[in-house]
């Protein structure tokens, strides 16, 4: 075997062991993240919340009642795309930032097919504390859509929430869209 | 021949790949509204990225929520589109950070030549100071 052949073979083989990676951790929604045209991936449902509590935050919609922090509870959030997606993946992380902000703390004890807590809500009841109504309900939906020209295709998930109030009035609406766009299923950040 | 023909082709090629469009743009020349700049410090390491994504400035507002509101002009000095992420970090009045859902890490992208504003909402009222990152996404 000659020189050339050997530094060919060598070659070959250190393209064959050095690509792939091993097992890492990648910050959580950041840049190194996997985008994927035709699924939500976490960064989509980290960016929606984001817009989603920025706005709400800055509407001063939860400091109008008269006894703050506002109280809110979780409503339907309705899943328009063909993913089984748990939309915690979205409500939790608005409820952490608010509650984090001081502006709302959500019930546990009363919310749409049951209390999410039952035993918080059993000992409530046992201690005969009365039951404080939510002040807003927040409700929503995820739909998606798809478009595809020749090889390119792209998918658009929109994000739509409302806050109503003990009225039934819509006092908050937040509106995000996120597109994604690939000739691929699965790209780089 | 085959030169000419390398060429050719060559040249279709970066027709076909590059993104050139740029942003032309039209505004009031008498403005009504006054932002409030806030001097800022910039740290740069990728000076590629701040041709592309320059900050042109940083103005603040308090909201309707009593949060603070940050917003930066950013421009595109070159004629390509550039797509970054950038991610507002924010601190308390002891210089702590508070990390939520209000510090994500945010895609965006700014066409050739266009000027564009992003901007964030503070997490908490107590919230009085914030950083801006910027980086490049290919």
């Amino acid at each position: 075997m000659n020189t050339k052949s050997l530094l060919w073979l060598a070659a070959g083989l250190t393209l064959i062991t050095g690509c792939g990676t091993n097992a890492h951790y990648i910050q959580t929604g950041g840049t190194q993240s996997v985008v994927s045209v035709d699924q939500i991936n976490i960064q989509d449902f980290i960016s929606a919340a984001n817009a989603a509590t920025s706005d709400l935050l800055a509407s001063g919609a939860l400091d109008r009642v008269s006894n703050p922090p506002a109280v809110l509870a979780m409503s339907r959030i309705v899943n328009n795309t063909s993913q089984q997606i748990d939309t915690d993946l979205l409500t939790k992380k608005i409820r952490v930032a608010l509650l984090q902000s001081g502006k709302a703390v959500t019930t546990t004890t009363f919310g749409l097919g049951g209390p999410e807590d039952p035993l918080a809500r059993n000992i409530q009841q046992q201690e005969g504390k009365p039951t404080r109504l939510p002040d807003f309900t927040l409700s929503g939906k995820i739909i998606e859509t798809f478009a595809k020209a020749g090889n390119t295709k792209q998918s658009t998930y929109s994000f739509q929430l409302s806050l109503t109030d003990q009225r039934g009035l819509a006092v908050w609406e937040g509106d995000k869209d996120i597109t994604k766009q690939g000739t691929r299923s699965g790209v780089g950040f | 021949m085959k030169t000419k023909l390398a060429a050719l082709f060559a040249a279709a090629l970066a027709v076909a790949g590059c993104h050139t469009n740029s942003v032309n743009s039209v505004e009031n020349a008498q403005k009504s509204g006054q932002r409030y700049m806030i001097p800022d410090q910039r740290v740069i390491s990728d000076i590629s990225l701040s041709h592309k994504v320059s900050v042109v400035g940083v103005n603040t507002a308090m909201t309707a929520g009593n949060v603070l509101k940050v917003q930066v002009e950013l421009l595109n000095q070159s004629r390509k589109l550039q797509r970054f992420a950038y991610t507002f970090e924010w601190f308390d009045a002891n210089g702590m950070q508070i990390n939520n859902v209000t510090s994500a890490t945010i895609a965006d992208q700014i066409e050739g030549r266009e000027s564009k504003f992003i901007s964030a909402v503070a997490p908490n009222p107590a919230c009085t100071d914030f950083r801006l990152k910027l980086i490049k996404v290919n």
